[in-house]
């Protein structure tokens, strides 16, 4: 699969500040790539230098095989885009934003436009000042995918979006993928990338610290069970199953937290033996998996790091 | 500085606080200082003082042959430039805060609504007052040297009033922009409505018994105080209206802000409210229509209602200038026959050989040009404004390039330009046409058209600054610049500055139009400079990180 997106030793400080380091990747045509960070991770900062919004301080960025910053409007008719913060003219009603939007693309099929505008459930009729934070999203989703780009660089694409339309959102992307488009996606939701990417990178603190497919990434996803019994149960019961990481005992006993990655299978047959009031998991933040997986002091273990150069 | 709103909204206003302190007390130095130069003799005094009163409309002229006197009456109509920053301030710090939604953040803190919007205009008063001492010191340092009867304590009421009439004015914008749901408006119709009140208030010192009428503009209040000539010194009834309107207007604008929905503006009665419409499914994409074509036309479509709406004034303000020109012509006339210093001004003017009244309409046609750039300053600051709220980005996005962006930008300002100045000559000719008056067109036309490359200079410099600064900061010293040049060419020839500093202001190079036509040199001048900052602008643009 030849490369659409390449990224090598891309380098952007603001100032004195830290923004992102040495940040290197690629991505193949057609090729859904999920770019995972937690909040300030520089995941939009590298998306920026990719719109050549942000000029890099060092390294390249090329798109199709043309520099970033130097081909910017060639690329950009290659590109659908959604910005992490959309902010456009609160006066205009949607209708009239996505109208402008595919003027200044030299047209688009209207059609497809309408489709979207379906698919989405817009009201194109309401000023963008009126719409909720969810329909402004749409409204940005819409202007991306109209004119059916090569690639798509989406930052942060969800937020805002009901679960109903995030599934729509995520036909979307299928159908993108399934056309052979590339979809360059950043999230800070494990399970969102999980859903629609093929494989992903991850950004802590302006580096990469791992690339890989999803099945890699699975295997550093940490989520909590915490199961109620009728009876005090001992933690040691739990303790030596497969993909356990910690357990811990609450509440005289009854209540047992298990800390674990992987299938949940064994845990739940275990428990299975014992009177169940109420089980419940969550998957942590993935600030909180990477502190826990990377040992929270900045520390990148050394098989994190090799899987970086991809 | 970060423990209450009203510290931090106040630190915000420091660079505000000095640049305007500052920069208006070194022209109240140069006013008090300057007329030791003008009065001379006894006859440079008594021609200082009739000229003074010739043009009262400006200001009431008391005592204009003394230093506190001549500044007083020279400041005149000056309130119109004070009056920009607490306009902008006002305007921006309620509304522009629900625009960037950190008003929603800032009301989920555990404090009632009403306190939020008092802190802030506290923190706007203050910032007045502190801007109004400084001034205060300057004047009263001065003063020690040129005119010991102004003591410290006169200087602290001249401050006074000017804060006073400032925060009138600031409460009228933080009232305007109760109605409307971004700052930009809010700041155009209050500075719509303060030219408006300038021009009120001008109308009994320009007609007789015309005082009821000056009444119910709050600048006729501001203008009962002349504390700088301590033998008029202050009114207090002038400050006790001032002061109630201020606060009226402050309050009547946070009871609405308690009671509205945050991001939204107060409901208007029904009939005057325009009818929200859904679009049909058939028009949900406006194919047709014109605005939404390219960068440019969404320029124009942009600034259309806001080019409309300064056409009117500044075309009318033109037209205006005419009807009077006849009822003042006779006693400038007299005047000059009497005066020998009139007669000097004229003929620097060069009213010797040419019609009397292109030579007074030439004097009055001083204003049109801070004008057309006071609408440039009101573009560039809408450029920064986009920028800083992101607004760009997505555009950018786009296969635009972006000097295609900019340009396609600047080219919007520079129609929405030609067409104020085209429509103002069109309407001085008309006026003229009504009212009897012969001028001579082809001067006409070189004087409205010779705006233009001096407006575009403007709005190229702005574009240029705002390649570093952000918004408030850009705006803040391209008005600054403004009122700087203002005052090299309002005062430069009196005080005989050398040619070189005059040379600095952009009045400068407009000349005299209505008399002798323009200088091609200079206006050639103006628009290679102008090319050249845009030039320039376009680079850095072209280079820049765009912001978040």
């Amino acid at each position: 699969m030849a490369a659409i997106i390449e990224v090598e030793k891309l380098t952007k400080s603001y100032g004195g500040k830290r923004g992102i380091i040495d940040v290197s990747f690629e991505v193949g045509e057609g090729e859904v790539f999920g770019f995972l960070g937690p909040n300030g991770a520089g995941k939009t900062t590298t998306i920026r230098i990719l719109m050549a919004l942000l000029r890099a301080d060092s390294g390249v960025a090329r798109i199709a095989g043309l520099d970033a910053w130097e081909k910017s409007v060639e690329i950009k008719k290659l590109i659908g885009y959604v910005p992490g913060e959309p902010s456009l003219d609160p006066n205009l009603t949607g209708g009239q934003i996505l109208e402008y939007f595919a003027n200044l693309r030299g047209g688009v099929d209207r059609a497809y436009l309408k489709s979207l505008i379906q698919r989405l459930d817009l009201d194109t009729g309401r000023k963008f000042r009126q719409y909720s934070s969810g329909n402004k999203r749409k409204v940005v989703l819409i202007q991306a995918f109209m004119h059916k780009p090569r690639v798509l660089i989406l930052d942060e694409p969800t937020n805002g979006l009901d679960p109903l339309n995030q599934q729509e959102f995520d036909a979307m992307v299928r159908e993108a993928r399934n056309e052979g488009r590339t979809v360059f996606l950043s999230s800070h939701i494990l399970s969102e990338v999980e859903k629609t990417c093929t494989r992903v990178g991850i950004i802590r603190e302006g580096k990469i610290v791992r690339i890989g497919g999803v099945a890699e990434v699975k295997a550093i996803k940490r989520y909590e069970i915490t199961i109620t019994f009728g009876d005090a149960v001992p933690a040691d019961a739990f303790k030596s199953l497969p993909g356990v990481n910690e357990v811990e005992n609450i509440q005289d006993g009854r209540t047992v937290r298990i800390a674990m990655t992987g299938p949940a299978d064994a845990v739940i047959k275990a428990a299975a033996r014992y009177p169940v009031v109420s089980i419940t998991s969550y998957e942590p933040s993935l600030e909180d998996i990477f502190l826990r997986y990377y040992e929270g002091n900045g520390h990148v273990p050394q098989s994190a790091t090799e899987g970086a150069r991809v | 500085m970060f423990s209450s709103i009203y510290l931090k909204t106040l630190r915000g206003y420091w660079i505000a606080i000095l640049g305007w302190g500052i920069g208006m007390g070194l022209i109240m130095v140069e006013l008090l200082a300057g007329v030791s130069a003008l009065i001379a003799t006894p006859q440079a005094r008594a021609d200082l003082a009739a000229m003074a009163a010739s043009m009262a409309w400006n200001a009431e002229a008391i005592k204009a042959d003394t230093p506190g006197g001549y500044a007083t009456w020279k400041l005149g109509t000056f309130i119109v430039i004070l009056g920009i920053w607490p306009l902008l301030a006002a305007s921006r710090t309620l509304r522009g805060e629900e625009e960037r939604s950190q008003m929603d953040v800032l009301l989920s803190t555990p404090r009632p609504r009403w306190r939020v919007a008092v802190e802030k205009v506290a923190a706007i008063w203050t910032a007045l007052a502190m801007i109004a001492v400084i001034m205060a010191l300057f004047a009263y340092g001065a003063a020690l040297k040129y005119e010991p009867d102004i003591t410290f304590g006169h200087a602290l009421l001249f401050g006074l009033n000017l804060a006073l009439a400032c925060a009138v004015i600031a409460g009228v914008a933080l009232l305007v922009s109760q109605f409307t749901h971004e700052r930009g408006p809010a700041a155009g119709i209050t500075g719509a409505l303060l030219v408006a009140f300038v021009v009120v208030d001008m109308v009994h010192r320009v007609f007789p018994n015309a005082d009821w009428f000056s009444r119910l503009s709050p600048i006729y209040y501001y203008n009962l105080s002349k504390p700088l000539i301590p033998s008029f010194g202050s009114n207090l009834g002038g400050f006790a209206v001032q002061l109630v309107l201020a606060l009226v207007l402050t309050g009547a604008a946070i009871w609405l802000f308690v009671r509205r929905d945050v991001g939204d503006v107060v409901p208007l009665p029904g009939w005057l409210r325009r009818v929200q419409r859904e679009a049909p499914a058939s028009q949900a994409l406006p194919e047709r229509d014109w605005s939404l074509g390219s960068v440019y036309a969404r320029s124009m479509g942009q600034i259309a209602w806001a080019t409309f709406w300064w056409t009117i004034g500044v075309a009318a303000f033109a037209g205006w200038l005419v009807v009077v020109l006849e009822q003042m012509a006779s006693q400038f006339q007299k005047l000059a026959a009497t005066s020998p210093m009139f007669e000097q001004i004229l003929q620097q003017l060069g009213g010797s050989g040419a019609g009397f009244n292109e030579t007074l309409l030439s004097l009055m046609f001083f204003f049109m040009p801070l004008l057309l750039m006071a609408f440039a300053v009101t573009q560039v600051n809408r450029w920064a404004a986009d920028e800083d709220d992101g607004r760009l980005e997505m555009v950018l996005a786009t296969p635009q390039s972006r000097p295609v962006v900019m340009l396609g930008r600047f080219a919007a300002v520079t129609t929405s330009t030609v067409i104020v100045a085209v429509m103002t000559m069109v309407a001085v000719l008309v006026a003229a046409a009504i009212a009897g008056v012969s001028l001579g067109t082809g001067n006409i036309a070189a004087a409205c058209l010779g705006i233009i490359p001096l407006a575009l200079f403007v709005a190229a410099v702005g574009y240029l600054g705002a390649g570093w600064l952000r918004t408030a900061a850009d705006t803040g010293l391209l008005s600054f610049l403004l009122a700087g040049w203002f005052f090299i060419t309002f005062v430069g020839p009196e005080l005989k500055w050398p040619d070189f500093v005059q040379k600095l202001s952009l009045f400068y190079y407009y000349g005299t139009p209505v008399l002798h036509g323009l200088n091609l040199g200079d206006i050639a001048l103006i628009a290679v400079l102008a090319a050249a900052a845009l030039a320039l602008a376009t680079v850095r643009f072209t280079r820049k990180d765009i912001a978040t």
